[in-house]
């Protein structure tokens, strides 16, 4: 599993079970990036009608670039007006209603897994529309949409006349995180040479010095463990509908698989350390005479 | 084993070997103690010359005899940012773990000698500076475990210590390159 999944996992077979079976239930349960899940049955009595919430750290933001109108797009009706107390996004999920078992079921549960995902779509969706108004201009720039998705770390998006940037910044919390980070980030850079992926966005990143576009921006962290990675996506990334759809779905996760490879590969070197360690001390053992193992007894 | 790193070992062996002649000492500066003398410094006489074993400027070992201990400390090659950083994990893996490994010592030497003018006078200080990891051997462990042998973890420590860094690093730029490459591949549609 080298690519995260972009769905959440437990709406999709919680849902899915309780398709089949429907009961009670009151779960909540997170995502990446903060985001809280919460799936309830509001009445006991009556559990085939689903309450499903979504809590998002960067709802405000999300508001001004578009978010109700990709929900309502996605959920139509299922998209409750005022949402759970607590929440910033209410759908409706009525089990009678649900599509009969088969492909068609699994689509639908799959697009309500996708809450988050179509929730983190909207600066992505308007920055490609802004930039097919630009195109059509010939010139100029879009606004620089910033995304507060996590407590340090900032996702900016900006359309140009012929191409969006995507600046992740990202926070490396520790020493070992910051220079796997930057031996990953510089793979990022190295692998576009390769003439399979030619056809991948530009990658650029710089650790501290933030990238041109944002470097006018107030309350930048100015330290050693932030680093900022830059997407240029053209528009083949995202002329077609189905294209731009796996782009933002995929560019999205970019922060979180980083981050979940790093982990992977501390998680690695601390296995093998393990058995180095063990092996060595094999050979110290081997040192130890017989002598010293028998253990003596006092007299009783 | 490269044909640089042959005779540097060969040093080590050697002067280590040479080096562990030890016998029990109580201490004389207090009445039924028995310290490493090494590590307590209090009587000069006890302490032998220490010895540094350069292979280059990143690479030494630093060889401290006393009669009744003798402290070995390995400063490890560092080339860059990464193996600083795969070094360190592993020296701090193996020293949470030194009351398996009798030998090892729980913090590695700082500088290389107690401040004694006498004995630093031979030493050039900007070598004696920072080791990675220390071992500490006592007549105890001489009288239970067999000397060679000892002798031969330490060489074989050595010889691998090296190996295993530059292999995990090799295998960290492996693992980010596949991680990019299918990062990419993905947006290939």
């Amino acid at each position: 599993m080298i690519l995260l999944e972009p769905h959440n996992h437990i709406i999709q077979t919680t849902l899915a079970e309780k398709a089949s079976q429907p009961s009670a239930l009151d779960v909540q349960f997170v995502d990446f990036d903060g985001v809280r899940f919460r799936l309830t049955t509001p009445d006991r009595k009556v559990p085939t009608a689903l309450v499903l919430s979504m809590s998002i750290r960067c709802w405000d933001e999300l508001v001004r670039y578009g978010v109700n109108d990709i929900l309502k797009r996605e959920y139509g009706a299922a998209l409750r007006a005022e949402p759970e107390f607590g929440y910033n996004v209410t759908l409706d999920v009525n089990l009678e209603q649900i599509p009969p078992e088969g492909d068609e079921r699994d689509a639908y549960i799959k697009s309500l897994a996708l809450l988050k995902r179509n929730a983190l779509a909207a600066p992505f969706e308007l920055g490609f529309q802004t930039q097919k108004q630009l195109e059509a201009a010939g010139s100029g720039q879009g606004e620089l949409m910033a995304l507060h998705y996590r407590d340090e770390e900032v996702i900016y998006v900006q359309a140009s006349s012929d191409r969006v940037t995507v600046i992740f910044s990202t926070m490396f919390r520790e020493e070992t995180d910051r220079v796997f980070g930057k031996v990953f980030l510089q793979e990022f850079v190295d692998a576009r040479r390769l003439p399979t992926i030619q056809s991948a966005p530009q990658v650029l990143y710089t650790t501290r010095e933030p990238p041109l576009e944002i470097r006018h921006l107030q309350g930048l962290n100015d330290s050693e463990d932030v680093g900022y990675v830059t997407f240029v996506l053209f528009p083949r990334h995202f002329a077609k509908a189905d294209v731009a759809n796996s782009t933002i779905t995929h560019i999205q996760l970019f922060r979180d698989y980083l981050h979940y490879h790093i982990k992977c590969s501390k998680a690695y070197m601390h296995s093998r350390m393990r058995y180095r360690v063990s092996e060595f001390q094999k050979v110290l053992n081997r040192a130890k005479t017989e002598a010293a193992v028998v253990d003596r007894k006092t007299v009783s | 084993m490269s044909n640089v790193l042959r005779p540097y070992l060969a040093a080590v062996r050697s002067t280590l070997t040479a080096a562990l002649t030890l016998e029990d000492f109580s201490s004389q500066v207090v009445e039924r103690h028995n310290k490493p003398e090494v590590e307590v410094g209090a009587s000069k006489e006890v302490l032998l010359n220490p010895l540094i074993i350069s292979r280059n400027e990143n690479e030494r070992v630093l060889i401290e005899p006393s009669i009744n201990s003798i402290r070995l400390s390995i400063k490890i090659k560092q080339a860059d940012e990464i193996e600083r950083i795969l070094c360190h994990k592993f020296t701090r893996f193996m020293m949470q773990r030194a009351e398996n490994f009798v030998v090892l010592r729980r913090k590695p030497v700082k500088v290389g000698i107690q401040p004694s003018p006498g004995v630093l006078r031979f030493i050039d200080p900007r070598v004696a500076q920072g080791y990675d990891i220390s071992f500490l051997i006592t007549n105890n462990h001489t009288d239970t475990m067999l000397k060679h042998k000892i002798v031969d973890f330490i060489i074989q420590f050595m010889e691998e210590v090296d190996k295993e860094i530059s292999e995990m690093k090799l295998s960290l730029n492996a693992r980010a390159r596949v991680v990019a490459e299918s990062y990419l591949t993905a947006f290939n549609v």
